[in-house]
């Protein structure tokens, strides 16, 4: 076998001031050519790891190094972060703040150009063409989408030529489709350039699809290194450490099925060759499915909001007038958990705020509680409408998240605004957080601390912009349990998001965008059998969902529970039904 | 009294973030904006230092026309003229104050305005001038004058910045307004909600301070990785930078006519003096 491309002995590393060692002997090899998926729980250590082989860890950290990396043969120890960086190129997480020039073209050459290689221009010509880019070479950063600017800062680390790249979780600040086209790119990476591609993951379906090993991380060690399929086949270790089973794999070994299937086609094969697929049998699949109680309630319900002929534009750095919105209607009445689905730029946000009366339209009237939103203040306004902005720091005005979620009570000079901001500490379960400042919190806590801000305000309608956007699957578990209990505080709920299990699991309607028109208002169940919208709006269907669809399930199931349901229906559970996949063992 | 909301397209904290990334990337063009940065800023300081060597009014007046030119020239937007112009009027007010009030006469107003032109025509000028350069072009004609690498640097990142900072800044502002208790009556010309206003914007600098403290940290790595280092040691990186700046006909033209055209304040001076006492 050739010498690894990376190979840890005996690693270990603790923080500056640290009680515990966040590495803790780590021994390592990966191959070249690999597509290392590194997975695990919060605080493992897969960010510390993968921050040792380009040297940021010891170099950029200095905290207590023990043991020996070499990438590419070279020691970490001895050699410097810039070095490395040839070598090994590095996304992070939040990668927006790693673009550091004005333009697409200028970002991508400012490696090579600093590390003075004649042939700047061509390598900077050759990394926007390995990522599909040419088109945005001279945009500034600041226009591009959170999926574009992904794929400049790729293109970026690429211009260096490196034979490693890391990507630490993709996923979290990325629309599903956005997420799967950085996928799609790092594989073809790996496949036509041979590229070793290490990337941190907790989404199960990606590590399926794309990665050839996956490496799980518990307490600072690995606990073990194994090809995809092995290691998706332990399914139950897995989710241990916070990463649950692909739905396919979850319902698979559910039904008992002997092998794990790596893809929707792979599991409706399976299912019909063991005669487990629910047929379509409309008398049993509606039954548990379409009339399920989260259906939109009856007109004549109590309208919360009325919009009418709204139309709206932002003004553009050219001075031209950018529609937005564009003729739209909309109802939400009492009751109803609305989820905005659409692109980026399909006008989501720019609905909300003006649902919430922020801003007002250039044309149309919006009634919230029959009160016009051009009649009133958006200061006023807050007493009817709450938005709470994507990014949750933008909401800690204060130094506490207990003086956060009292500003509004108390500056209204609400009665008992003490006991009301003490219930909703423990309601969104903050209690013993409530002395700490918002931006030292988890990102989950965070979104609760934001969900705590907006109902001290008791508004009748609550919008909430991609609130389990960046989060892991616990935490966004947590978000969406939350936002379920808090139906009853709030007259109506709108949530924008690209988390289609936030919609089956929680929304009761779903209204798409698309260029500033409503393309569909309907509920989830009918959504996920529409795959024209889905595909419009920029959406990927659980994968429950598209299981139900491969086998003609109408309408198909939302939760790995319900396609069990339905194919209970047609066959008698047997004896395997409970038992774990084989390689459980 | 019933409200009316509309939208706002100027004067508004989204237009005021547009201005200055218009502003910042010379996004109007204009003459300066094609010219050389290695030869914009020599034309500067020639029209920045030109009045400081008379005092001759008839003089500092034709410059100052000449520098208004070239700010229509340089398409200065509305946002940084319009301050510009409160800026000097709000002086010139000043100035028949503080004479009035200090015993002084209409001689001590005119002292007064000479420094208030040449300084008119210095800011004149920067406007024509740093309006007109992009971020890359100040800090490749920074380079290029051996300054710092890490200052040229600087230049462009803190340009790359605003735009964040500003969305940044209005996001937080906007939450602040509509949570924080507004006072409930304005008083003699709305002076608490004017104070109010202020110390809303004010107090959300703290959250955006830390905020972006936390982002710079990637930022810091980010940039150690690409070499930005290894790029102020190595003078190779410094030669690809500055392989792009070319002195064209158009630079030498436009310096010329400068030149050309402050001789000629200098001579209309001259011919008509006009010096104060």
């Amino acid at each position: 076998m050739s010498a690894p491309i990376i190979a840890a002995e005996a690693l270990s590393f603790r923080y500056p001031g640290a009680p515990t060692d966040t590495l803790r002997n780590v021994d390592l090899r990966i191959e070249r050519g690999d597509f290392v998926a590194v997975v695990g729980g919060n605080g493992s250590g897969k960010t510390t790891l993968c921050k040792t082989f380009n040297g940021l860890v010891p170099h950029y950290w200095s905290g207590e190094f023990a043991g020996r990396v070499t990438v590419d043969g070279q020691d970490t120890f001895t050699s410097s972060v810039a070095e490395l960086s040839q070598t090994v190129g590095y996304v992070y997480q939040d990668f927006q703040n790693q673009l550091v020039r004005p333009t697409v073209r200028d970002e991508v050459s400012f490696g090579p150009v600093n590390f003075g290689r004649p042939d700047h221009a061509e390598r900077t010509a050759e990394a926007l063409e390995m990522v599909g880019i040419e088109h945005l070479a001279e945009k500034f950063v600041w226009q591009l989408s959170g999926g574009q600017s992904h794929l400049v800062a790729l293109a970026s680390v690429l211009a260096l030529r490196p034979e490693v790249i890391v990507v630490d979780e993709p996923v979290a600040e990325l629309d599903p489709a956005a997420a799967e086209e950085v996928y799609r790119r790092l594989t073809a990476l790996n496949r036509d350039h041979g590229l070793t591609v290490i990337t941190i993951e907790h989404h199960a379906e990606f590590i399926a699809a794309h990665a050839r090993s996956v490496l799980l991380m518990s307490d600072g060690s690995p606990v073990w290194h194994l090809p995809t399929d092995q290691a998706l086949a332990r399914a139950d270790e897995l989710s241990r450490h916070g990463i649950p089973a692909p739905q396919i794999v979850d319902a698979a070994a559910r039904l008992g099925l002997p092998q794990v299937p790596q893809s929707v086609a792979d599991a409706a094969a399976m299912l019909s060759e063991h005669r487990r697929a629910p047929y379509p049998d409309p008398a049993t699949t509606t039954a548990t499915t379409a009339t399920a109680p989260r259906d939109r309630p009856a007109t004549g319900e109590r309208s919360v909001v009325v919009a009418e002929g709204i139309r709206h534009a932002h003004r553009g750095v050219r001075g031209e007038l950018r529609p937005v919105l564009d003729d739209l209607d909309l109802q939400l009445h009492a009751g109803d958990r609305v989820a905005l689905i659409g692109g980026n730029g399909a006008g989501k946000t720019t609905l909300m705020k003006l649902l919430a009366g922020i801003a007002v339209p250039r044309a149309g009237e919006i009634l919230l509680e029959g009160i016009s939103t051009r009649s009133r203040s958006a200061r006023r306004l807050a007493d009817q409408a709450c938005y709470l902005d994507q990014r949750p720091e933008r909401m800690f005005l204060k130094d506490s998240v207990r003086a956060d979620v009292a500003l509004f009570p108390r500056g209204r000079g609400v009665d008992d605004a003490e006991q009301l901001v003490d219930r909703i500490l423990r309601r969104v379960r903050l209690e013993q957080l409530s002395d700490r400042d918002g931006r030292t919190l988890s990102g989950g806590q965070q979104r609760r601390a934001t969900l705590g801000i907006g109902l001290a305000m008791r508004p009748s309608l609550l919008l909430l912009d991609e609130p389990t956007a960046s989060l892991d699957v616990a935490s966004r578990d947590d978000v969406i349990t939350m936002l379920d209990e808090l139906s009853d505080d709030i007259a109506c709920s709108v949530v924008a998001t690209h988390d289609m299990h936030l919609v089956a699991e929680w929304a009761t309607r779903v209204i798409a965008l698309e260029h500033g028109r409503v393309l569909a208002d309907m509920a989830p169940a009918e959504l996920f059998a529409s795959p024209e919208i889905m595909r419009r709006a920029r959406l990927v269907p659980p994968q429950v969902v598209e299981l139900g669809l491969a086998l003609g399930m109408e309408p198909p199931p939302l939760s790995v529970a319900e396609l069990l349901d339905a194919c209970a229906d047609r066959t008698e559970p047997t004896a395997d039904r409970t038992e774990e996949a084989p390689a459980w063992r | 009294m019933a409200l009316t909301r509309t939208t706002h397209d100027v004067l508004s904290v989204e237009w005021i973030k547009l201005e200055l990334i218009r502003t910042a990337y010379a996004t109007r063009g204009g003459l300066v904006a094609r010219m050389d940065p290695r030869v914009v800023l020599g034309w500067y300081a020639l029209l920045a230092l030109a009045p400081w060597f008379t005092h001759n009014l008839t003089t500092l007046g034709a410059l100052f026309v000449l520098a208004a030119v070239f700010v229509v020239l340089a398409r200065v937007g509305p946002l940084v003229l319009g301050l510009f112009v409160i800026g000097l009027i709000s002086e010139m007010v000043y100035l028949a104050v503080a004479a009035l009030f200090f015993d002084g006469d209409l001689d001590t107003v005119l002292a007064l305005t000479e420094v208030t032109l040449k300084l008119g025509v210095v800011s004149l000028a920067s406007l024509a001038a740093f309006v007109s350069l992009d971020p890359e072009k100040l800090s490749d004609a920074l380079l290029a004058l051996r300054m710092p690498a890490t200052a040229a640097f600087a230049v462009s990142y803190g340009y790359r910045m605003m735009p964040i900072l500003v969305e940044e800044f209005s996001t937080v502002l906007e939450s602040a307004r509509l949570r924080e208790p507004a006072p409930s009556r304005g008083g003699v010309l709305g002076w608490r909600h004017l104070v109010h206003w202020a110390t809303l914007v004010v107090r959300a600098f703290y959250p955006i301070f830390l905020n972006t403290a936390k982002s710079v940290r990637t930022t810091v790595e980010a940039l150690e990785a690409r070499g930005f280092t290894a790029a102020t040691i190595d003078p190779r990186a410094r030669a690809i930078r500055l392989a792009s700046l070319r002195v064209t006909g158009l630079d030498l033209a436009v310096v010329a006519a400068t030149l050309a055209a402050v001789v000629g304040c200098h001579l209309i001076g001259a011919q008509w003096p006009l010096h104060r006492g």
